[in-house]
């Protein structure tokens, strides 16, 4: 009888095995490194970079850390107040003015297109590729017709108007001024790029001129904030 | 009785534990195999429910299903024809049948033990 359980019991130890290896390879299946010398090196040069933001960014918050421990009351709160400056600066609601570029978009005028053509179309999709491009080329801040574009701004066409913020953009020209470092290299840059193109192709045209002192208006709506909740302070 | 549930149970956390995976190409013949297997011990149990166990038919028939189920799955691949379905079809009716049989025997020892009692 004794036998006949441990029997059992070992058969049911091998179906156990079995199953479990089963589960492990249909629900995590082995995925193959297909990556050769030349990705693997610009994988560990993308991480190493990761790293060093990270490192930055740790030392930053310590810093800052080490700033409300060490400091008075008062101290403690405009620490806090700068923090919030700063925060609020980073978000775009704070009016913010510097070197840099302002671009026009406008139709082209009747005698290059011709007198038979429809006015052109502005699309959000092209307005949306061109802060894309405004951004990959180090822009700092952009506004398009006096309105700040922040993280959450969103760009929409309405009944064949353009939206941004929810603000319809009055007639042309569009005017869209963006903060850089380096502002004339961003005008070469933004100049030839594809987005531009892409405005001249549906007969608009773009002019981009560098500017010593551009001021940019504040986010004025309120921010939505969908999916994050306060911290639980800890003890 | 519980010998063999504490060795299933014993298998599935080796084999969770042990993080050893199949390659995909041979998933197939493991899911065969285990299907082979659990018809094997449903086998066993329900054989040994109605008295007529024996160890080895039990182990031999664990073991030949077993090679046997993978053994045709390879076959069918290599002759182009879906081989594996014979073996999942043969098991797969087995092992409702002994489950049924399984089921009804121990519904008749539950109340031959009422009528006793």
């Amino acid at each position: 009888m004794k036998d006949k359980q441990f029997m059992f019991a070992t058969i049911a130890l091998i179906i156990g095995g079995m199953l479990a290896i089963q589960f492990e390879t249909t629900n995590n299946p082995i995925t193959r490194d297909t990556r050769d010398l030349w990705e693997l090196r610009a994988d560990l040069e993308k991480e190493k970079q990761r790293q060093q933001e990270l490192n930055e960014e740790l030392q930053r918050y310590s810093e800052l850390l080490n700033k409300y421990k060490t400091e008075g009351k008062d101290e403690k709160i405009e620490a806090m107040e700068k923090a919030l400056a700063d925060l609020k600066k980073q978000a775009g609601l704070t009016t913010v003015s510097g070197q840099g570029i302002v671009m026009t978009i406008e139709p082209f005028n009747d005698e290059l297109i011709g007198v038979d053509r429809p006015q052109p179309q502005i699309d959000p999709d092209m307005l949306r590729r061109l802060v894309n491009e405004l951004n990959r080329y180090d822009a700092r801040e952009i506004s398009i017709d006096g309105q700040r574009i922040v993280s959450k701004t969103p760009i929409r066409e309405v009944n064949g108007n353009i939206y941004i913020n929810n603000e319809p953009v009055s007639t042309f020209p569009i005017e869209i001024k963006v903060l850089a470092k380096n502002n004339e290299k961003l005008h070469q840059k933004i100049i030839a790029s594809l987005a531009v193109e892409e405005f001249i192709r549906e007969d608009f045209l773009v002019e981009s001129a560098p500017a010593e002192k551009v001021i940019l208006p504040a986010f004025d709506e309120e921010v939505k904030v969908k999916f994050m909740k306060p911290a639980k302070e800890e003890t | 009785m519980w010998l063999p549930v504490l060795g299933l149970l014993l298998g599935l956390l080796l084999g969770f534990m042990s993080d050893i995976r199949v390659p995909p190409e041979y998933s197939n013949y493991l899911s065969i195999a285990v299907l082979a297997a659990l018809d094997t011990l449903f086998g066993g149990i329900r054989a040994h429910l109605q008295g007529s166990f024996e160890d080895k038919v039990f182990i031999t028939g664990f073991f030949f299903n077993i090679l046997l189920a993978a053994g045709l799955a390879y076959l069918g691949v290599h002759l182009g024809i879906d081989l594996y379905l014979a073996a999942i079809f043969a098991f797969g009716v087995r092992l409702f049948n002994n489950i049924a049989v399984i089921r009804r025997l121990l519904i008749s020892k539950w109340s031959d033990s009422r009528k006793k009692a």
